[in-house]
């Protein structure tokens, strides 16, 4: 399959210079920087955009109040009814967008087709979530008085996000946000403007067709001078939701409690997968590729170390290193479907990448395989490396910190389970986790109290690739948020215990007296 | 023009070549593939600069700016090492 990029660009209404502000239907001119957005497949520039001022920030932030006021007040299936046909607009949509997605971040088409996918995901999943945001009934302790909770809508809620998923984190967010009756206001990663601005324009014959007011879905794309510190301070938007880095997740937290807001922080991770001599050990390997080179190393679940007991240690390193020699000759253009590892985003990721192999080295481990850059035919922006894999010890400094491209590093464990919980559980991080065991002690013992410390724990399956349907987030230096499935919806609403006296008296709780 | 009030991310975008003096300095201006938040005089006072060590890396990053070093290939700035692929 050939993917004409310019006729992606075409389908999706995108030109050599675009709009980055909308508050829905209506597009702003804007006079601040103009974003160029490269491609890191080929390094060509592919369309330029005009970003936000603050000037023009307000203006949206005004029309989202307003237009908050009106959708709250829309009953939250007609509001599911607007993202079940944005839904299949996006499906309408898919290969271009997909293809766009894998153009201007770098991942492979399949995995652009799948990010385009989990959009559509959450919005089927938002659609049935519309008709069933319930409250709870309680037991009063007072006669004649009804107990309960109810969800109500909750403003503006800011959306950021990164360049690694540039589209399926905003739909994650909009979707549950939209069919609770809030209004979002998103800004894109600066890496990608171009994604969002594509998903801005399918979404709004939908927006126009259902008279959805100007404000509802606002895209903002802006440098951190104009959508940075005073996007999270501002004290209209209740709700911010960033996906990013440990770094700027502090920074956010930091900002957003100050005035009191709610923070939803998705941060970095630190995946490991443990493989037990109980494990189908094919299996474990074929299932941890992907986890450590899908999207290049760039997933925050990607799997960053391989805890693997001694016993299989060489076992498993030696089929490791088979993948990988095998993987080598798929390693190309993300549009060409015989390729399966893209590039890294730009070459400030390489640096890091070959940072991270020349550091592991310094500390003790061992290159079993890759870590160069790649040059020559096909590798013209700079952006490919060959995947790495390196055995290391977990305490070394740079296998405690997250390297945001294909870098995997091994680790062997001795005796019981436990201590490869152990050495799993002894980073900062805590998104992802999986074991490899047919040994279901070991497997209940894993995902137990005592067990992994992530907000994902997975068992005979990988670190990454996680279904819209469970709530998607981790704990430490994760942040702690909750996005996607489950009941993440919660947090976009406002939670209300209303207490209700429908009898005679006025019995004060806790059996307090007091009479006048 | 460089300044203490100048984000990181304008740094990144636009004097790229910043990454690389800030990094030898034990300033990492990216995270998970993106620019971090917050300006460079922030950046530095975390990493605990005195308020001369900030006026000379503003200084610093100037001149490599005005040099239009920026421009220069940016393989050979970061000084990668590449391996050949025939394809």
């Amino acid at each position: 399959m050939t993917i004409n990029i310019k006729n992606v660009l075409q389908n999706l209404g995108l030109t050599e210079t675009n709009l980055g502000v909308s508050t829905g239907v209506t597009w702003f001119d804007t006079e601040g920087k103009i974003n160029t957005s490269s491609s890191p497949v080929d390094g060509n520039v592919i369309a330029r955009v005009k970003t936000a001022t603050l000037e023009d920030y307000e203006k949206v932030v005004t029309k989202a109040q307003e237009a908050f006021k009106v959708w709250r007040m829309t009953p939250a299936p007609i509001r599911g009814e607007v993202v079940r046909q944005i839904g299949n607009a996006l499906r309408e949509h898919k290969d271009d967008l997909g293809a766009l997605v894998s153009y201007e971040m770098g991942k492979i088409f399949q995995e652009g087709l799948g990010e385009v996918q989990e959009m559509i995901d959450i919005c089927d999943f938002a659609v049935g979530q519309s008709r069933l945001i319930n409250g709870v009934a309680l037991q009063s302790e007072r006669p004649l008085h009804r107990l309960s909770e109810q969800y109500h809508p909750l403003g503006i809620v800011g959306i950021v996000t990164s360049y690694n998923f540039p589209v399926a984190v905003w739909a994650w967010n909009s979707a549950l946000a939209a069919i609770a009756g809030d209004v979002v206001i998103w800004k894109p990663s600066s890496k990608t403007p171009l994604t969002a601005i594509a998903t801005q324009k399918i979404i709004q014959n939908v927006l126009k067709e259902n008279n959805v007011p100007e404000g509802v879905f606002n895209l903002v794309v802006g440098r951190s001078s104009v959508m940075g510190d005073n996007f999270l301070g501002d004290k209209r938007i209740p709700l911010i939701s960033v996906t990013g880095s440990t770094a700027v997740g502090r920074r956010a937290g930091k900002i957003v409690g100050d005035r009191l807001g709610r923070a939803l922080l998705e941060l970095g991770g630190n995946n490991a997968v443990i493989i037990t001599p109980e494990a189908d050990i094919q299996m474990a390997v074929m299932s941890t590729v992907f986890g450590t080179v899908g999207t290049a190393g760039q997933r925050c679940t990607s799997t960053r170390r391989v805890i693997i007991h001694e016993a299989v240690f060489d076992q498993v390193k030696n089929a490791f290193v088979g993948a990988y020699e095998k993987l080598a000759d798929k390693i190309g253009s993300p549009l060409d479907e015989k390729f399966l590892v893209g590039p890294l985003i730009d070459q400030h990721a390489v640096a890091l990448f070959e940072e991270a192999v020349a550091k592991v080295q310094q500390e003790g481990g061992k290159i079993l395989f890759g870590g160069q850059k790649l040059e020559g035919h096909g590798f013209e922006s700079g952006n490919y490396v060959m995947p790495c894999i390196a055995e290391a010890e977990n305490h070394f400094e740079i296998v405690q910190e997250e390297t945001f491209a294909p870098i995997v590093y091994l680790i062997k464990y001795s005796g019981d389970v436990q201590n490869a919980i152990d050495i799993q559980n002894d980073v900062p991080q805590g998104l992802s986790s999986a074991i490899f065991t047919l040994n279901m002690r070991e497997a209940e013992t894993f995902i137990s109290q005592t067990g992994s410390d992530c907000g994902i724990a997975n068992v005979n399956l990988g670190t990454s690739g996680a279904e819209i349907g469970g709530a998607f987030g981790g704990e430490k230096d994760t942040g702690g948020g909750r996005e996607s499935g489950s009941d993440a919806w919660k947090v976009y609403m406002r939670r209300q215990t209303n207490t209700i006296n429908y009898g005679a008296e006025l019995p004060l709780a806790q059996g307090i007296k007091f009479d006048i | 023009m460089i300044t203490r009030n100048t984000t990181i991310e304008d740094l990144v975008e636009d004097y790229p070549k910043s990454v690389k003096y800030l990094a030898d300095k034990g300033i990492r201006c990216i995270k998970c593939g993106e620019p971090i938040w917050g300006t460079l005089e922030e950046a530095c006072l975390e990493k605990g600069f005195t308020q001369d060590a900030i006026d000379n890396a503003v200084n610093d990053l100037n001149t490599l700016h005005d040099k239009g070093s920026d421009h220069t290939n940016p393989d050979k700035l970061l000084n990668i090492k590449t391996i050949k692929k025939s394809k």
